[in-house]
């Protein structure tokens, strides 16, 4: 279960994150959604401990992933990638890769891949790993419907193996529907409303 | 032109002085640097990716270091193993194990200063991705070194010049003798002095020769790494 209370972040005097309460119960899907700069990379980042916050308490469970927007491809190729601090899951790699149809570009290197490609290559990685949190920041911006929905099947998947809780951060109305049970609004750092119960459209309202 | 003749004409005739000379350099310069990557790159790594109480004062510590003047960093080292120095019992002063030391003393800093403002400015996706990846922070580390090797490579590639070049501090611990510890800098100060400008020149454009296939054999080093 992942509980918030009074998490601030301020870099200088401009308020960039301000979250009075947050609970989310253990298995739950929450989508974050708001405009650019409301924050919802800034939240990402504390609960993933990579971020401090200027005040305030969290607590998450543990083992945490965390998909960062801007993904990184570390030398080598799409296989090596994949594998990197993993230990004998080479055959789960292959059929991973294979549903996320990047199996043609196995042998790739994986710094020649485009935009959709290294994005769905970052979240692979993260899929050979168990965790309790996962938490994947706008994980299909730079795909394609096509492989965006390969992504968000592959997380549905990963969800009802591992029972763990997702919180994801989109723009995409539609990926907010699809996988989420309910969505967060951000608004200038504000955290202001749970709009949406499971299996129903969110509602969106921007500030 | 003559310089460069006399150059060559001291390496194609294997002058055994000249050898002995290089060999010592390039002993003192592998091992200097080498040290010095060893401390100051994991060191550099840790202060460039991780924050922590005191991280500014060892900052400005460390710029000040990098500006060591290599006289000062002689004349501290010769006051550690002079004869009665705290550690003089090793009789160290005028060997080249010493002139290493006194070159890690200078090198460290620059390699460790070098390596951290590098990872503060470049190696933010690599943790991000790494850490977020769950992966043990010793791990992240070494990611972070292995992907950062071209870049790296400079770093190491300064030591070595900065080793290579000194002249100040291994004057001071090595007394420039003769078949022992002298150098291609303190032969080409003693040349000068001696107003034998064109052996000085020869020998100059030797050191020049040795930094510029130390140059190549890196490259060549990394680009075949990048297609392991």
């Amino acid at each position: 279960m992942i509980e918030v209370t009074g998490l601030h972040k301020q870099y200088g005097t401009r308020t960039v994150l301000d979250v009075p309460h947050l609970s989310v119960e253990r298995g739950a899907c929450v989508a974050l959604i708001g405009a650019n700069g409301s924050g919802k990379t800034t939240l990402l980042r504390i609960l993933a401990g990579q971020l401090k916050p200027t005040s305030g308490t969290f607590s998450t469970p543990q083992p945490v992933l965390y998909l960062p927007q801007r993904c990184y491809a570390f030398r080598g190729t799409v296989l090596q990638n994949v594998l990197i601090g993993t230990k004998n899951k080479r055959e789960d790699a292959l059929s991973l890769l294979e549903r996320m149809e990047l199996a043609p570009l196995l042998q790739k290197e994986a710094r020649s891949l485009s935009g959709g490609e290294l994005q769905r290559l970052a979240f692979c990685r993260l899929m050979l790993r168990d965790c309790t949190l996962l938490l994947l920041d706008e994980p299909t911006s730079a795909c394609d419907s096509h492989a965006a929905e390969l992504l968000l099947q592959e997380l549905q998947r990963y969800r009802a193996a591992q029972g763990c809780t997702v919180l994801l951060s989109t723009h995409s109305r539609a990926v907010a529907a699809q996988v989420a049970d309910r969505c967060l609004l951000l608004a200038n750092g504000r955290a202001s409303a749970l709009r949406s119960e499971a299996g129903t459209q969110c509602e969106f309202s921007f500030d | 032109m003559d310089a460069f003749r006399q150059a060559m004409h001291l390496l194609f005739t294997l002058d055994p002085e000249l050898l002995q000379i290089l060999g010592v350099t390039m002993r003192m310069s592998f091992f200097s640097t080498t040290i010095s990557c060893l401390i100051g790159l994991p060191l550099g790594t840790l202060l460039g990716t991780h924050s922590f109480r005191g991280k500014a004062f060892l900052k400005k510590l460390l710029h000040t270091l990098m500006g060591l003047p290599p006289v000062v960093a002689g004349l501290l080292v010769y006051a550690l193993f002079t004869h009665y120095g705290p550690f003089g019992s090793l009789h160290l002063l005028f060997t080249v194990r010493v002139m290493v030391i006194a070159q890690c003393l200078l090198i460290t800093p620059v390699v460790t200063g070098l390596c951290a403002s590098y990872m503060e400015q470049s190696a933010a996706g690599i943790l991000e991705t790494a850490r977020g990846m769950g992966l043990p922070s010793g791990r992240v580390l070494l990611l972070c070194l292995t992907e950062s090797r071209t870049s790296l490579l400079s770093v190491v590639l300064s030591a070595f010049g900065r080793s290579i070049a000194e002249v100040g501090a291994v004057s001071i611990v090595g007394g420039n003798i003769q078949w022992k510890t002298r150098v291609m800098t303190t032969a080409i100060l003693l040349e000068t002095n001696k107003g034998n400008f064109s052996f000085a020149l020869a020998l100059g454009c030797i050191l020049l020769l040795i930094a510029f296939v130390v140059n190549v054999a890196a490259s060549w080093i990394v680009k075949e790494a990048r297609y392991d």
